[in-house]
């Protein structure tokens, strides 16, 4: 039902204009000779939503890697590059050479430009990257002890509970979070977003204390943090602005 | 108990903001977030957002100190960089054999190995090696072809032999002293550590020939180790052999032959800081410490030399990695940074943007110093000297350059005046390289200045022999604004930045002028258009348009595109799409007339015209429009 909603907003926009008339509008502004797409097989009754498309602005690649190096705890691409590969060397994070054009990153010596949409190289990338800073994070500011000062953490800027926590325990504990990657507080958020990633915490910790769990490098609780921030890093809303 | 227990466990800013944070509209959040991103480059921190969420928080105050802000400046540079992609690739080519030090080794006379620096194309007083390396094969057991490799095995060199030809030098590139000569003591990596990793030697450089002995001073043909600031033109009244005849002193490559240059200047004095140099005289080398020449690893065509940053869209000294890589290489990255920093200090200064292409200052490190005052010198004239040109009229005059040395590449400098042939980066070496013809040079500046394209209407192309391009049918269309633009170009030679002054060049020559344009001269084919030659005309090639263009030079075109009424529009275009994320549309109109009003009246200052676009409503509004009701239709 939700699809076929939105499809039906689509079209709508899509009829708001006349298609053909837009296009021989813009070829006169332009000068380019211009074929009515309605002339081309196929496309006689084919409904075209020609509207420019108003959205979420990507972040520039730049500004993701230095929001990426910030949240590391403001360390330099290679310092940053060198922890995130950690003891796992390229199994959790190759180089920044390997990513930066899937950012988006232009290329001016090779006149590549920028990436300004989404793709799925760009998506897998950042949730690669976006797992090694979480996993990093949660090593360095959960799983140490004694825990680094609660200043200097970065990610997960809270103490954690002893037992497991309550939605308001979390609650206030993911809020951190959230306006760190996410830019304000969650209850501002359009949706669910506290209770869902509540459920998301909660999932993760069952599945890492489920007998014959394999085997981790967190506690199942930091493995719930981790899975929050996985959830942060990857939200649309951290890539875009 | 248990909230406050909970509260003294979440960071404290967090909970410092939480009882006014609800003064915040998520709206104003986003807005907040979208200037954090556009203004400084990055998210906005927590304590940013504790202090944004302070009923007494001054938006505005915060704005203006983020429009003086790095993240600012880059932000503006990163618009333009953007539309002018300005680095060159390793497909441009940079390895001029009068700045170029090459390196073969040879055994010393007690059969260790050891390396010899010298320069491919060097004219030697001593027959047997002029124009090739300083040992013969008889001395050292190998000759070499031009691209270096090597024939026959090697023999220890004769004491004497090694006396008589090479002289041992402390170089620049591994002295910061090396202006002290034998004296220098400030060794790289030992006293002396380069202050940024953007500069680094190939370990290569740093070992002697046996790859053990750390290098502190390099062995070096003498004719290239001369200190003489002119030379007189070498003539040597050889006579070309007979086809098929051997090469004398078992050589590879042909004994250099005197041309037309040397046979009219015999004898008479030639500086040595430009291309004629190498190929004309034998006293002329690389100077104090080498300092007019570029070291590199090996004998090949280019060879490692220097440790890069790669991946510096954060910032040359914030690399996403590093790379062993060419002579070549190094002299392109500084050409980028200059225009690099060039665009961030007009954004920073707030400078009238038109300066752009216009502007006479420029930015220059140490190496940028190194190049314009030795390298693009020395790169200068190629055939020019077939008409007397031999002593540049540079783009860029070196007298204009601060003092700095090769190694200072962390320190830029503001050079207020290139000289009268500066054109903001129009006339910088990675404009001139990137766009390497006078036609792409034009049409760059075209599509990114006046936010127009050549764009052919439906016409026909009928065959024709009309060499104008300005009348030929369907041609035309384009070219009739095109070739005038890049008539403008005529004078800076194509994929280089050596310039062409009118009085040597004048833009249509009265010297080559020929009825019969198959009959012009070779000197008059490589810089006049045999198509626009005739016995009333011989025109510069890509003058033909405009003469009165090439004349004025690129700085012409630079101040004709400033004063176009295209240009504040077109700025204002390029700057808005950029900061709503899309393209403008017709509703957009009134907005764009608004930003170009403000840009004008403040006298092109980018930094009003910014402060006006990110409060108009288009920019406020552009992270959140279609999302409400993406976010709506996934609710239902």
């Amino acid at each position: 039902m939700k699809r076929l909603t939105l499809a039906a907003m689509v079209m709508l926009a899509a009829c708001a204009k006349d298609p053909d008339r837009d296009a021989a509008e813009e070829a006169k502004n332009n000068g380019v000779p211009s074929t009515p797409a309605s002339d081309l097989p196929g496309h006689g009754s084919l409904a075209q939503d020609n509207t420019t498309k108003e959205g979420p602005r990507l972040l520039p690649a730049e500004v993701y890697i230095q929001a990426y190096l910030d949240i590391f705890g403001g360390l330099s691409p290679l310092a940053a590059e060198l922890a995130s590969r950690g003891k796992e060397g390229s199994a959790l994070f190759d180089t920044w050479r390997d990513y930066l054009a899937s950012l988006g990153m232009p290329d001016y010596e090779k006149d590549i430009s920028r990436v300004t949409q989404t793709n799925a190289m760009m998506l897998a990338t950042f949730e690669r990257v976006g797992i090694a800073l979480c996993d990093r994070a949660a090593e360095r500011e959960l799983d140490t002890t004694p825990r680094p000062a609660l200043a200097t953490r970065t990610v997960f800027g809270f103490e954690p509970t002893a037992a497991a926590p309550t939605e308001a325990e979390f609650a206030e504990r993911f809020d951190v979070m959230h306006r760190t990657f996410i830019g304000y507080p969650a209850k501002l958020a359009e949706t669910p977003r506290t209770a869902r990633f509540f459920e998301l915490y909660k999932s993760v910790v069952a599945k890492h204390t489920e007998k014959g769990a394999p085997a981790s490098g967190l506690t199942p609780a930091n493995a719930g943090w981790a899975a929050v921030c996985y959830g942060l890093v990857r939200h649309p809303e951290f890539h875009t602005y | 108990m248990r909230r406050p227990l909970l509260a003294a466990s979440v960071l404290a800013v967090t909970l410092a903001a939480s009882s006014a944070d609800a003064a915040r509209t998520l709206t104003e959040y986003r807005y907040f977030r979208a200037l954090t991103v556009d203004l400084a480059g990055r998210l906005p921190t927590r304590a940013e957002l504790v202090a944004f969420e302070k009923p007494d928080f001054d938006l505005e105050k915060w704005i203006d100190t983020q429009l003086t802000s790095k993240g600012y400046a880059d932000r503006i540079r990163r618009t333009y960089m953007d539309l002018l992609r300005l680095d060159v690739g390793a497909t441009f080519a940079f390895r001029p054999n009068a700045t170029m030090l090459r390196r073969q080794t040879i055994l010393d006379p007690t059969g260790k190995k050891i390396h010899v620096y010298y320069r491919n194309g060097q004219r030697r007083a001593r027959e047997a090696t002029d124009g090739a390396f300083c040992f013969t094969r008889a001395e050292i057991g190998v000759a070499f072809f031009a691209n270096g490799t090597v024939d026959g095995t090697l023999k220890n060199v004769d004491a004497a032999a090694l006396a008589a030809n090479t002289v041992s030098i402390k170089p620049w590139w591994l002295y910061k002293d090396y202006k002290s000569g034998a004296a220098a003591k400030d060794l790289y990596g030992k006293t002396f550590m380069p202050a940024d990793s953007a500069w680094q030697l190939a370990p290569e450089l740093l070992k002697d020939g046996d790859g053990v002995t750390d290098t502190d001073e390099i062995r070096v043909c003498k004719e290239e180790a001369s200190t003489a600031e002119s030379g007189t033109v070498f003539w040597t009244g050889r006579k070309a052999l007979p086809a098929g005849s051997p090469l004398p002193y078992e050589r590879l490559t042909a004994l250099p032959l005197d041309d037309a240059y040397a046979n009219a200047n015999k004898g008479k004095s030639v500086a040595c800081d430009h291309a004629t140099a190498i190929t004309h005289t034998t006293e002329c080398g690389c100077g104090v410490g080498l300092e007019r020449c570029m070291p590199s690893a090996g004998n090949g065509v280019e060879n490692v030399a220097f440790v890069l940053p790669a991946g510096t869209m954060l910032g040359i000294d914030r690399p996403t990695s590093v790379e062993k890589t060419t002579q070549g290489s190094w002299n392109r990255q500084w050409w980028a940074q200059e225009a690099v920093r060039y665009l961030e200090l007009i954004a920073r200064e707030d400078r009238d943007f038109r300066e752009v292409l216009t502007g006479k200052s420029t930015v220059v490190n140490g190496p940028l110093a190194q190049f314009y005052k030795y390298q693009a010198p020395a790169t200068c004239c190629g055939n020019g000297w077939q008409f007397g040109y031999n002593k540049p009229e540079s783009l860029f005059d070196p007298s204009k350059l601060p003092v700095l040395l090769p190694h200072d590449s962390a320190n830029w400098k503001v050079v207020p005046d290139r000289g009268p042939n500066a054109a903001g980066i129009l006339t910088m070496p990675v404009f001139l390289t990137k766009y390497g013809t006078r036609r792409g040079r034009a049409h760059v500046l075209y599509n990114v200045f006046q936010c127009r394209q050549f764009i052919a209407e439906d016409v026909k192309l009928e065959p024709s022999t009309e060499p104008d391009l300005t009348k030929r049918a369907g041609c035309a269309t384009c070219h009739a604004s095109l070739e005038p633009m890049s008539a403008y170009f005529s004078r800076v030679s194509e994929s280089d930045w050596t310039f062409l002054p009118k009085t040597m060049f004048p833009s249509d020559n009265t010297t080559c002028r020929n009825a019969d344009p198959k009959k012009m001269s070779g000197q008059c084919r490589n810089f006049y258009d045999p198509a626009f030659t005739s016995a009333a005309h011989s025109y510069l090639r890509g003058a033909y348009a405009s003469a009165a263009n090439a004349d004025a030079g690129p700085a012409g075109l630079g101040k004709q595109i400033a004063e176009s009424p295209d240009f504040a529009r077109c700025v204002v275009s390029n700057m808005a799409s950029s900061f709503l994320g899309r393209g403008l549309n017709a509703d957009d109109a009134a907005m764009v007339a608004r930003l170009e009003g403000t840009f004008v009246d403040s006298g092109f200052k980018m930094r009003s015209l910014v402060k006006v676009l990110i409060h108009e409503s288009a920019y406020k509004s552009a992270n959140n429009l279609k999302s409400d009701a993406w976010r709506a239709a996934e609710e239902k």
